[in-house]
């Protein structure tokens, strides 16, 4: 997965990465602290990111919900119609695992049983910092934090 | 025309004034309030592994397995919801909601934590008692307290053994009043 990111930093420096957003069946939530991340506040454009209207155009997909069977189809028809190289940037805890949807027979447990994914950004929502952190984190500007705790007793 | 450019000028100005709006934010720290809920830390060494948690959290990312005389408790953090439900039922304190944000990772693995704790078994029956930890806790509560001396006999038992045991107690023996 690391591979993938390698590959997305190649390209991504080379011109600017335009985001087309795709909401799988969230609850707005993490589309409203999308918006926030675009604002002169947070200015994602900084980075050469653009929101753009249409996956034709797009290089990466910002992809927030627990994906619903529903909208599975839907969402890989856009993946099949982003042009490749493409980045898929999972947004939220749902998108993560599901959220507080992960076992609901209408999900399907989250964005990496749908499609393959570059880098999650879990929070519910993610704050606008967490979104451009997470996205300067796949453009290797800034290293990755978090790590497995782990704890077994010995006595 | 000559209006207009006025205006514009007027707006130029006022946008100098104002100055830099935007964070500079990914190259230096963001300032997050006192009562901020970020990314749960479990503090092993207070933890008893008693499973307030698990039963609290509303998105059952907390579970709770025994096998093998060893009881684990997994937390599954990609889908936390940063409640703070967990941390409010800790009798320990053991859960605290770290100031942490930025947990953008790759792989879902890397917001996994695990931790294992001895199990206490009935030295009757051989049934589950809880952890070891749990009952060095109650141990210690009681220690202070006449109840420990009476009972002490108790702590290692399971509940069907202890109210096995309790029934024939001498001090529980009931007196007949004719």
């Amino acid at each position: 997965m690391s591979n993938t990111i390698d590959n997305a930093l190649n390209w991504c420096f080379k011109k600017s990465v335009w985001v087309y957003h795709v909401n799988a069946g969230g609850c707005n939530g993490c589309d409203i602290e999308i918006l926030d991340a675009l604002t002169p506040y947070y200015d994602v454009e900084r980075f050469g990111i653009k929101l753009v209207h249409t996956p034709r155009h797009a290089d990466a997909l910002l992809v927030a919900g627990p994906v619903t069977r529903q909208v599975r189809e839907r969402v890989l028809r856009i993946y099949e119609a982003t042009p490749d190289p493409k980045l898929v940037v999972g947004v939220g805890s749902c998108a993560m695992g599901g959220g507080i949807w992960h076992n609901s027979y209408a999900t399907l447990g989250g964005l990496g049983n749908v499609l393959p994914v570059a880098i999650y950004i879990p929070g519910c929502p993610p704050r606008p910092e967490a979104i451009l952190y997470g996205v300067a984190q796949a453009l290797g500007l800034v290293p990755q934090q978090v790590k497995k705790q782990e704890y077994l007793e010995v006595t | 025309m000559f209006r207009h450019t006025i205006s514009e000028l007027k707006e130029a100005l006022v946008c100098l004034k104002a100055g830099q709006v935007t964070l500079h934010y990914p190259f230096e720290p963001s300032l997050v309030e006192d009562t901020f809920r970020g990314r749960p830390v479990l503090n092993t060494r207070k933890c008893m592994c008693c499973g307030a948690c698990a039963n609290a959290c509303p998105a059952r990312l907390i579970t709770l397995t025994d096998s093998d005389g060893i009881r684990a408790l997994h937390f599954e953090l990609g889908r936390c919801t940063y409640c703070g439900n967990c941390r409010d039922v800790c009798p320990q304190e053991a859960i605290e909601m770290s100031m942490q944000f930025e947990t953008s990772t790759a792989n879902p693995e890397d917001l996994v934590i695990h931790a294992e704790f001895y199990l206490q078994t009935c030295r009757d029956c051989g049934a589950v008692v809880g952890t070891q930890r749990e009952v060095d806790v109650v141990r210690e509560k009681l220690s202070n307290s006449p109840v420990h001396t009476n009972y002490a006999g108790y702590f290692d038992l399971c509940i069907t053994c202890r109210r096995k045991q309790a029934i024939h107690a001498p001090s529980l023996t009931l007196e007949v009043v004719p």
